[in-house]
């Protein structure tokens, strides 16, 4: 299955803002796009979909910030 | 690296050396204009008390330090600081006290002025209230506690029981812990002990330049003077000091005052502090006693310090609103037994000159409140200042100052068994 | 020796320049001295818990003891099983302390804890937070050395900033190199100076000399609806003003220590009344705090309901994680009506301005925003913010009650 294509259609649903797809360097936290509860949704969405246990502690803002960081942190853990 | 240190820490550095060369040069930093001196003189601020530089230069223009506590604040027209502007007394009242301030803190203050007072005047009113059975709070003695007369006093204050017992009444009263140093000082004090060269060193070329230099610079700001309550009592006194006239305005002022209480209380002190808890009042006070307290001792500090320097004092003892006593329960006999405990105090050692109005409680609109002297009682206190404060140099005094107040015994006797004690 | 409160007087910043200025030399030529910097550390902790603060000092001690055996225990358990219940009796054993800290005042007004010391509260945010990353598998193993350095780092004992263990041990083990350590060292000194124009000019402005005014005259005008007064807004605004000043000061302090020994605490304050909502406020005020009940209490609670699909309804999952979070900062302030109004208050205004936010999410076109609107906002937020600490400051209680 290809990580790029789930985790961002992952976050354009839960953020409802496709824009995501243009600008995978997007500053989710700074601009607001991504809040605490949709965090946790997202972890969730992706232990769902891609099988990988992301602890809450682990989740680190600055390592999480956008887009291309996630995609490259779900690869990591994989 | 040097480069980038400097510019991190240059500008901290040099504003850091700046400071302290200004601190603990020799310069003394601004006098006191005729201004400030007239300002502070009425202003009852605790920077003013607790300073020195505006005081010492008040005392050698023509100001006469009038020294007391909450009764210095209540400003009526027949106050003295407005009778001596409204007909140019020729030396004016300097105020030193506010709520809370008692012998303690006015023997260091007085004290730190060091000769500035020799040979010539002061005012001391005394009172009761001062004299509970714990004498002063040590939140009180604390919150007008000046490090910077303690430097003067480490310094300059000779060896004898009244060092030693100022010294350990500091130590006791003061939460200063922040100085190990000035503490040790202190020990040292307490004990009869010179104070080690460490301890000079510091206190002379450290510690006291500092606080002077601050006490220079600072106390001078944000002293706010009564002007307004002044002015006020300026436009209502007559033109010419005619006792009758004056007599006749404390009365009618005294009257308009205290319009809305049985007690002759004035109304907004009445609406604001008393009524909300009249009944809780009644006989509540049946059980003050005034004669027993460590503030006998303390007292004797500053008639020490007068003795010492050849100070001429005038002594007001001011009564409590005999209404308010009657309903409250204060005993007058009790008053009368302080009265006669304090007298022999000063009398016995040759501090004569003392207006005692203990029982000028009951007199008409004498108290502006429960224990503060208003409108005809401070009328009774100018008739006794105004010849007194004619002359700012004393005449020879005869004091004969004796260790035996500063004594438990003497602190514990009471009024009636004076004579037990010797 | 004298007993010395963090970052008070003078004499702390002497003592405090004298004492790290080896540490700093250290650090530019590449050397980080463990030994010299514990006996610092060590220093301070006296120089804080001596004198009459010495019961404080031993309560510290069993404090840490207590902390450091509960966790060491659950982490080498923690290495073979992972059940929840053992887990929650270990976080319930490290709140104890801070528990009967918080209650003994409470049932018996007017007495503390012998348990109490300058800090616990902090101390123990650090150690439920080591204790949750252990569950999670984050933390491995039980470090005693590093975890005593965590939890005594002097700099932020007695208030914080709260670190986090894992983002500390990196920073602790390593020498920062020599530009990035320059830039630290010239942060800190911009923040030391900050820190003075802060605490010392106008926290002294609004807390020594303004506050016993305002609070006189609101007391003085008492007796109409709700003793409302001009002398309360007063009150208000300048205990608002006091509590930032005094507090942002503190953290300054607090980092620029840190920055100095080569930590780089993280930030408490952002520009607080900047904010335009209530959201935004919580990201810049308190900040450590803020994200530390975000990323302990919130997140987890909802990852917890989420997961057990407790309930599918996404708004009543958040508005029950924020009601539980600002209740529990309420509880943690203290057992007082008004600790607890006063995170009610935020819980409330939270949930109100998600509401808002939906909605202006949803008709974005009919909705103005620009800059005139931003500023209204700011206004408002700061605005409520005030009387939100209003409430916080105990002042209504005395006002009303005493």
């Amino acid at each position: 299955m290809d990580v790029e294509k789930t985790v961002v259609e992952i976050l354009a649903d839960l953020t409802g803002n496709d824009d995501i797809k243009d600008d995978m360097d997007m500053e989710l936290f700074e601009s607001g796009t991504l809040d605490s509860m949709a965090t946790v949704q997202m972890l969730l969405e992706l232990q769902g979909q891609l099988d990988i246990e992301v602890p809450v502690s682990e989740f680190d803002r600055q390592a999480w910030s956008t887009p291309n960081k996630i995609i490259a942190r779900v690869k990591e853990l994989q | 690296m040097f480069k980038r240190l400097w510019q991190i820490f240059g500008p901290v550095l040099v504003a850091g050396l700046c400071l302290i060369a200004l601190l603990l040069s020799p310069l003394q930093l601004g006098r006191p204009s005729e201004k400030t001196l007239s300002t502070a003189a009425t202003s009852l601020s605790a920077n003013v008390l607790k300073g020195e530089a505006i005081k010492d230069v008040a005392f050698n223009a023509n100001y006469i330090p009038m020294i007391g506590s909450s009764e210095l604040s209540r400003m009526d027209a027949l106050h003295p600081s407005v009778m001596a502007n409204k007909y140019n007394w020729q030396n004016k009242p300097f105020l030193l006290g506010a709520p809370g301030t008692q012998s303690l803190t006015h023997f260091l203050s007085l004290q730190a002025t060091g000769n500035h007072l020799n040979g010539k005047k002061a005012v001391v009113v005394i009172s009761p209230q001062w004299f509970v059975p714990q004498g002063v709070k040590p939140e009180m003695f604390d919150f007008f506690y000046s490090p910077l007369q303690t430097t003067y006093f480490l310094i300059h204050a000779k060896d004898s029981e009244s060092t030693r017992y100022a010294a350990k009444r500091i130590l006791e009263l003061t939460s200063d812990t922040t100085n190990g140093i000035m503490r040790d000082a202190l020990k040292n004090k307490a004990l009869g002990i010179p104070l080690t060269k460490t301890q000079k060193v510091y206190i002379n070329n450290v510690k006291r330049p500092t606080l002077q230099h601050q006490d220079q610079l600072f106390s001078q700001l944000f002293i706010r003077g009564r002007e307004q309550e002044l002015r006020k009592g300026l436009k209502v006194l007559p033109r010419r000091p005619d006792n009758m006239r004056l007599d006749q305005v404390a009365t009618e002022l005294g009257q308009k005052a205290t319009s809305d209480n049985p007690f002759g209380i004035q109304n907004s002190f009445y609406e604001k502090r008393v009524k909300p808890n009249v009944d809780k009042l009644k006989g509540e006070q049946s059980h003050f006693n005034y004669e027993s307290s460590p503030e006998f001792a303390d007292f004797q500090l500053m008639l020490d310090y007068f003795a010492e320097h050849k100070v001429a004092v005038q002594f007001i003892i001011p009564p409590v609103n005999a209404r308010w006593a009657a309903y409250t329960g204060l005993s007058q006999a009790m008053l009368n037994r302080f009265d006669k405990k304090i007298q022999y105090q000063l009398k016995t050692q040759g501090f004569n000159n003392i207006v005692d109005m203990t029982n000028d409680g009951g007199e008409q609109f004498f108290m502006q409140d429960t224990i503060h002297l208003g409108w005809r009682g401070w009328l009774k206190v100018d008739q006794r200042l105004q010849p007194f404060m004619k002359t700012k140099k004393a005449k020879a005094v005869h004091y004969h100052t004796t260790n035996d107040f500063l004594s438990r015994d003497w602190q514990n006797v009471s009024g009636d068994n004076i004579d037990e004690f010797d | 020796m004298p007993n010395l409160q963090p970052y008070a007087n003078p004499n702390y910043f002497l003592i405090l320049g004298v004492a790290l200025m080896p540490l700093v030399i250290g650090l530019l030529n590449g050397k980080r001295w463990h030994i010299y910097e514990t006996l610092v550390s060590l220093l301070f902790l006296i120089l804080i818990f001596d004198g009459d603060k010495v019961h404080q000092g031993i309560a510290l001690i069993g404090y840490v003891l207590f902390e450091g055996a509960l966790i060491w225990g659950y982490t080498v358990y923690r290495q073979k099983h992972n059940h929840t219940w053992l887990f929650d009796l270990a976080v319930i054993l490290a709140i104890m302390p801070l528990v009967i800290v918080k209650f003994v005042p409470f049932l018996n007004p007017g007495s503390n804890s012998i348990l109490g010391f300058l800090g616990i509260s902090y101390l123990t945010f650090k150690s439920v937070g080591m204790i949750m990353e252990t569950r999670d598998g984050s933390i491995k193993k039980f470090e005693p050395w590093l975890f005593l350095q965590f939890m005594l780092f002097f700099p932020t004992i007695s208030s914080g900033p709260i670190d986090r263990y894992r983002r500390f041990k990196k920073d602790y083990l390593k020498v920062p190199d020599r530009d990035h350590y320059l830039d630290l060292l010239g942060k800190a000194v911009h923040n030391f100076m900050l820190g003075f124009v802060y605490k010392f000019m106008l926290g002294y402005l609004f807390g020594t000399v303004l506050l016993p005014k305002v609070a006189h005259l609101a007391m003085a005008s008492r007796g109409g609806f709700l003793d409302i007064s001009w002398g309360l807004v007063g009150y208000m605004y300048v205990y608002s003003m006091y509590l930032f000043f005094d507090f942002a000061g503190y953290s300054l302090f607090a980092v620029a220590t840190s920055y100095v020994m080569g930590v780089e605490t993280p930030i408490n304050f952002n520009k607080p009344f900047a904010s335009p909502n209530i959201k935004e406020f919580w990201n810049r005020w308190h900040m450590t705090l803020s994200f530390w009940f975000r990323d302990y209490i919130y997140m987890r609670l909802v990852f917890f309901l989420m997961k057990h699909k407790i309930t599918k309804n996404k708004v009543l999952i958040a508005n029950l994680g924020y009601l539980t979070l600002f209740l529990l900062m309420g509880f943690w302030h203290g057992l007082t009506w008004y600790y607890i109004v006063y995170g009610l208050f935020h819980a409330i205004w939270i949930i109100l301005t998600d509401v808002w936010l939906r909605f202006k999410k949803k008709h974005k076109a009919h909705i103005i925003s620009n800059r005139w609107t931003n500023y209204l906002a700011i206004f408002a937020t700061f605005n409520t913010v005030c009387l939100s600490f209003l409430i916080f400051s105990g002042f209504l209680d005395r006002l009303w009650f005493h």
